[in-house]
């Protein structure tokens, strides 16, 4: 009789520690959620969504291209929603997308926690969730999504500023009484935050203090253009302008043009290889953009949910950091632009 | 004595223009620029010439805007129409078809888009809020599948130098040809809508429909050659931006809709149509456009520039309905 306390003891006591382990880790193996696989599934079957904040800009029909193009070779099907900075919308296509139990969606975390309980429901559902182009600050402790493809914001923007600064050395100039002037299309959002951290963690780097974060009226060109020729010609301290993203950058030659200023007078970096951003390489009113070869955010965003869905897999992987000067520029870019693949 | 009545004859018949107080701001507001932007640099050369090259691309959409406004509707669909113009010009160079002609059909496709708002419109007897909200929308979508949102690079298609570049984005004694077509467009439509009898038809229109169609003026039409107008205007600033910045994007023109409209109450246009003149709507285009650039000039800290210059719209507004109950007491 006591021995068969003593058991129904020990078993209660094994249940006991057995629920208060699992309640501890339960967060972290939601963070670690295995994705759901299923080996036999035909690919032709399969659907695939990518479900993104961007706008109408070249940037976004390249991520468009290379989504299509895996697509066509593996010979499923995929999609692409386009919520034009509109985290409500990219929401409501998030769960509208989950309700139809694809294969896998693909997400730009663009929020570090409007994203949190959507991914987790939809990993519940059994759908594969893996970041695109912006992910978490926290990357997998900050969101559950099963891996990221994209480029590290903060190190690309760190990139970007080093070569700029480096170049200002290589001049002579004195970068204690430098001025940065980052112009954004869209202020608040994430990228543009996460860059200009990436910027201020170069001009710690090198001594600089005085920096300002210029909204740049948003996504149409002419006004872009205004507010940067306007902001150049008050601030005639600014030392250098880095286009927090693909429209501010391509707009800085013009710019620097309109306010009379020759090549290396100021200098100009930022974000993607947008038309103007490329001339200004070649005249060198630019000394380096960064390349995301967000192509591969699309065309690796199908392989990989294909991949995970197939096998399991789950890699991380980083497209960023691509630094395109005028050196590498017509090897690089200006054989692939024209195929709209960067 | 006859001397002071004269005096105040002309103020008070300077006065009893619409466009009095949006001239006086604009003067006040180049004039406080000009002394207290930092080394006076707003009246820079160079400044000038950036703001008489810019400036045209949303004035010369606020020119037609404004005069829909007048005759009482609306057009939300500029910042669609305006992109899918454009793509439709660089689509032509594309298959060398020569520029004068690429320009004439480009036009003639912004007229039929402005065409298809105005038909709708009174046709249909809905808001031309509504249908020009769906036609931006379905402008856009179309625009979107047909270039998949690629910037096409002009210099493939137009060398530079040509005498046609040369005509919309040259130079003449200094000055950017652009800001030349812009005052061109305002008083040509000035002369339309002020000593021509469809400008009675359009501010009858835009004042009471139902009087001016008891008058006999056909007001379907007036109002669809009012959404024509503006198509025509869309295309050709589509054309413009192409040759400036030598390449097309398709997210040219976003936000003109509202712009336009802002533009068109800061020179004094009332959103329930009827009032307004065309000198106010340019006033009122160039006086936004100098807002944002003299606050930036001045060191303004521009990550909340756009605070000013919505609260400078709201003033506006006030200021215009207080001057016109004034005048109507």
């Amino acid at each position: 009789m006591a021995i068969r306390r003593k058991k129904i003891y020990l078993l209660s006591m094994a249940i006991l520690v057995g629920l208060f382990i699992s309640w501890v880790v339960s967060p972290i193996a939601l963070a670690v959620t295995p994705p759901d696989v299923d080996p036999e599934k035909s690919v032709e079957d399969m659907y695939f969504r990518l479900v993104t904040h961007g706008g109408d800009d070249p940037f976004w029909a390249v991520v468009h291209k290379g989504m299509l193009d895996a697509a066509k070779e593996l010979g499923c099907k995929a999609d692409i929603d386009l919520c034009g900075g509109d985290l409500a919308l990219q929401q409501k296509r998030f769960r509208e997308a989950v309700a139809m139990g694809p294969d896998g969606i693909a997400v730009v975390i663009n929020d570090d926690t409007a994203w949190d309980k959507p991914v987790e429901d939809a990993l519940v559902r059994g759908v594969n969730v893996i970041g695109i182009n912006n992910d978490d600050k926290e990357g997998a402790k900050g969101n559950a999504r099963i891996c990221y493809i994209g480029q590290s914001e903060r190190r690309a923007g760190l990139m970007v500023a080093r070569r700029l600064f480096e170049k200002a050395k290589e001049l002579g100039w004195d970068l204690t009484k430098a001025h940065v002037a980052m112009p954004v299309e869209v202020p608040g959002a994430m990228y543009g935050v996460v860059r200009a951290q990436g910027v201020q963690d170069a001009m710690k780097e090198y001594g600089i203090t005085s920096f300002e974060i210029i909204d740049a009226g948003g996504l149409e060109a002419s006004t872009v253009e205004a507010r940067e020729t306007s902001y150049l010609l008050g601030h005639p301290e600014t030392t250098f302008m880095i286009g927090l993203g693909g429209i501010c950058t391509d707009r800085i030659t013009d710019s620097l043009k309109a306010t009379g200023y020759g090549p290396g007078e100021i200098l100009g970096g930022g974000f993607d290889c947008a038309p103007g951003t490329l001339t200004g390489l070649k005249e060198e009113y630019m000394v380096a953009t960064i390349d995301q070869q967000q192509y591969l955010q699309g065309y690796l965003g199908v392989y990989v949910l294909y991949l995970m869905k197939k096998y399991g897999f789950a890699p991380n992987i980083d497209t960023g950091g691509y630094l395109v000067d005028k050196e590498t520029l017509a090897r690089v870019v200006e054989e692939l632009s024209p195929l709209h693949i960067r | 004595m006859p001397l002071i009545n004269l005096k105040m004859s002309y103020i008070h018949k300077f006065f009893s223009y619409r466009a009095a107080n949006t001239l006086i701001v604009f003067v006040g507001l180049i004039l406080f620029f000009a002394f207290f932007t930092p080394r006076h640099v707003f009246v820079n050369p160079r400044n000038i010439t950036s703001l008489s090259k810019l400036m045209p691309d949303l004035g010369i959409v606020a020119l037609g805007v404004g005069m829909l406004m007048i005759c009482g509707e609306f057009d939300l669909s500029v910042s669609s129409v305006l992109p899918l113009c454009a793509f439709i010009f660089i689509s032509l160079l594309k298959v060398n078809i020569n520029p004068s002609f690429a320009l004439c059909i480009t036009l003639g496709s912004g007229a039929l888009l402005g065409l298809l708002n105005g038909i709708i419109t009174v046709k249909g007897r809905i808001p031309s809020f509504i249908t020009t909200l769906g036609t931006m929308m379905f402008w856009r979508g179309i625009l979107y599948v047909g270039s998949h949102m690629w910037p096409i690079g002009l210099r493939a298609y137009l060398p530079p130098g040509s005498v046609f570049e040369h005509i919309f984005v040259g130079k003449i004694g200094g000055i950017p040809v652009q800001v030349i077509w812009f005052i061109a467009f305002a008083v040509i439509l000035g002369i339309i809508l002020h000593f021509h009898k469809f400008g009675n038809w359009v501010y009858a229109t835009g004042d009471n429909k139902l009087a001016a169609r008891a008058m006999g003026i056909n007001t379907d039409r007036t109002k669809t050659i009012c959404f024509i107008i503006v198509g025509v205007l869309c295309a050709f600033v589509g054309i413009l931006q192409i040759l400036r910045m030598e390449t097309f994007g398709c997210t040219q023109g976003i936000g003109f809709e509202l712009k336009a409209i802002a533009a068109s109450v800061v020179g004094g246009t009332f959103l329930m149509g009827g009032i307004g003149s065309m000198m106010g709507i340019f006033l009122g285009a160039i006086t936004i456009q100098i807002l944002e650039n003299g606050l930036i000039l001045m060191r303004v800290p521009v990550f909340g520039i756009s605070a000013f210059i919505g609260l400078a719209i709201v003033l506006f507004v006030i200021l215009n309905t207080y001057i016109e109950r004034r005048r109507t007491r």
